[in-house]
């Protein structure tokens, strides 16, 4: 199962993530001059949580055991069998909201003024998602979930040998033993 | 060898589903007494008002499962549960295996509504009784709602944007006594007046008139209010009268353990019918997700040698009710302290009641922001922190509210501008 996975330490809380998302996925003109003028105002599937200290940018987690699915009250909620991905079917959403109660992370929106709930589909039929392609730090990527664990090891190492090559500058903040 | 399951509602739809994806092999026998099964209960007041077609009301047929039998139309009448058998009202006996009662409860009307028949009465419950009541009101646009339960309130609401004259009658002192406190619910009444409602509170139901055999007034808190329609949303009784003498009932009602058994290991229960005994509390949820969560849990538990307890308990609803989005997140508390953010102005008001320094419950009122939080929060059953408390704040973006680790990032930012990470 491909997801959108978020590289924290290259997050510089700059937020385009969110503005094109919103243009691309929910507006009608899909540029960023027309959509800020288009009511109601789109409404993006990230969002951009914490601060100049640290942000990090929030998006469904297409849970494996996803308790929103369990709450929807129409079956708008599922999840695509090809992809994996957890999904609303908009034409069947009242807008009842239930879950949005029901996602810990807080990342299905409602959207009142068009009844429905919106959500992160990883914009399932696009080459590419909006945010991933946006983001100028690249701080987003799609990643193979089966793959997780080797990137991550991955990506220590790769931290690591840049510390060393630097005088061990931040070293001892890292969360794992320098003889990985 | 089958697994028997009563009820095809939600809970028994799920826990057939679950059955059989667990147990390949198995047989899965499902019983109703409805001629319909697998709708989605939730939007019957919508199609009632015409607002949905009644295709939209049932759940996604996937392929014919052959080991999957749904018995449409029949009642179950007796439990045997030294003979393992069910029999049913059409003399039939089946044997179970396993059995999962899932059935539900039954609109609860009261004793006044006993007297002759009357046309123009309609509880709000099933389809079958949803089409008549649909076809009814297509000249019969005086409504009285009668019941402040949440179901009461969806109902109201539905008819009224649909264009009915609405008058919602409620026996106590306020509209959903068991889900919100009194300031809550007074800006939910508030809105539903804003709507063109007509709320009586403290008008538990006194006589009915009736002219040509339909009903014409209601006499509710010593007050006459004329209708052409009388709905009863007054909340559910599950009918457990077939489970009499089984040693299964505690004071009528069918009490499980927080894995869903009852005192027959091969015997569970899940959805409304459950009243779950869990640490000296006496609970029943009666929402959707919790069918959807129970149905699958008693499932999964038939043949475990210790069967597992739910984890989530909540009685968590929400509701848009045209204008005014609500999120119940557990009833009010006696003795429970209460913190809360007001905006009147904009018909806001978010609450969280907390025991021992631990939120339990809370709701919130025109604003819904991190109510999932919010529900995490009150399952983890830690107290609540001040940076916890800030998230009922209106309009709370910041929903996440996980540590920082300052010095890390600024450590991990500086080297990529160092070399070509
Ligand atoms: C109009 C309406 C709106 C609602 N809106 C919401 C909402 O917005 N949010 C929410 O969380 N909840 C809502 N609810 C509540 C929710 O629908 C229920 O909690 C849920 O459907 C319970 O599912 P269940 O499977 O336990 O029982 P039910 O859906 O009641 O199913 C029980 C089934 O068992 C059958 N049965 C009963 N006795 C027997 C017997 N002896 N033999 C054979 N079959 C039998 C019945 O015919 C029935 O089909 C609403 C309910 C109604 C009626
Ligand atoms: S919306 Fe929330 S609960 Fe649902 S799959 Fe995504 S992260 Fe999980
Ligand atoms: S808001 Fe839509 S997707 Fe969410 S529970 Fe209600 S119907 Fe389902």
């Amino acid at each position: 199962m491909k997801v959108i996975g978020v590289h924290m330490d290259r997050c510089t809380g700059c937020k385009t993530c969110e503005l094109y998302c919103g243009a691309e996925r929910g507006s009608e003109k899909k540029t960023l001059l027309a959509a800020v003028q288009e009511t109601p105002p789109p409404q993006p599937r990230v969002r951009v949580e914490g601060g100049l200290d640290g942000a990090f940018p929030l998006q469904c987690r297409h849970c494996l055991q996803a308790p929103c699915i369990d709450a929807c009250l129409t079956g708008a909620l599922r999840r695509d069998e090809k992809s994996g991905m957890v999904i609303i079917r908009e034409d069947l959403c009242i807008g009842c909201w239930t879950c949005t109660a029901f996602c810990p992370y807080g990342v299905i929106y409602p959207s009142p003024k068009r009844k429905i709930a919106l959500k992160c589909d990883r914009c399932l039929y696009m080459e590419k998602p909006v945010c991933v392609d946006v983001c100028p730090t690249k701080a987003l990527e799609v990643v193979e979930l089966e793959g997780i664990e080797d990137l991550l090891r991955e990506r220590r190492l790769q931290t690591l040998n840049v510390m060393l090559a630097n005088g061990g500058e931040g070293i001892r903040l890292l969360d794992f033993e320098r003889s990985e | 060898m089958t697994c028997m399951i009563v009820g095809g509602g939600v809970a028994g739809f799920q826990a057939a589903a679950t059955c059989r994806a667990l147990r390949l092999e198995q047989a899965v026998t499902l019983i109703d007494a409805e001629n319909e099964v697998g709708y989605y209960r939730t939007l019957l007041p919508q199609f009632m008002v015409g607002a949905l077609p009644e295709e939209k009301l049932f759940f996604r047929s996937g392929d014919a499962d052959p080991l999957l039998t749904m018995r449409r139309g029949v009642r179950v009448r007796s439990l045997d549960r030294s003979a393992c058998t069910l029999t049913l009202d059409n003399g039939e006996v089946l044997t179970y295996d396993r059995l999962i009662l899932a059935h539900g409860g039954e609109p609860f009307l009261p004793g006044i509504l006993a007297g002759p028949p009357c046309r123009g009465i309609f509880p709000v419950r099933d389809l079958t009784t949803a089409r008549e009541t649909k076809s009814w009101l297509a000249d019969h646009r005086k409504v009285i709602v009668f019941g402040g339960s949440l179901v009461g309130v969806k109902t109201a609401v539905h008819l009224s944007q649909a264009g009915f004259e609405v008058s919602l009658v409620v026996r106590r002192g306020h509209i959903l006594l068991r889900a919100l406190s009194e300031d809550s619910a007074a800006v939910v009444e508030a809105h539903l007046r804003n709507l063109g409602i007509e709320v009586c509170v403290n008008a538990a139901m006194e006589d009915l008139r009736i002219r040509d055999g339909q009903i014409d007034a209601l006499k509710a808190g010593g007050r006459w209010l004329s209708c052409s329609t009388l709905l009863v949303a007054a909340g559910i009784s599950p009918d457990t009268s077939f489970l009499e003498g089984t040693d299964l009932l505690t004071d009528g009602e069918l009490v499980v353990s927080p894995a869903l058994q009852t005192i027959d290991p091969r015997i569970f229960a899940a959805g409304d019918v459950a009243v779950i005994a869990s640490g000296g509390e006496k609970i029943s949820p009666n929402t959707w997700p919790q069918a959807v969560s129970q149905g699958r849990l008693a499932a999964e538990n038939l043949y475990r040698s210790s069967p597992l307890p739910h984890r989530d308990w909540s009685r968590i609803n929400a509701m848009e009710l045209h204008g005014l989005a609500m999120v119940v997140l557990g009833p009010p508390l006696v003795g429970a302290e209460v913190i809360s953010h007001a905006r009147p102005e904009t018909s806001v008001r978010r609450e969280l009641f907390l025991v021992d320094g631990k939120p339990v419950g809370g709701a919130l009122i025109g604003d819904i922001s991190a109510a999932g939080t919010l529900h995490a929060l009150i399952n983890a059953g830690r107290p609540l922190t001040l940076r916890d408390a800030g998230l009922l704040r209106p309009q709370t973006g910041n929903v996440i509210r996980f540590p920082e680790q300052t010095g890390r990032r600024k450590a991990l930012i500086l080297s990529p501008k160092r070399s070509s990470l």
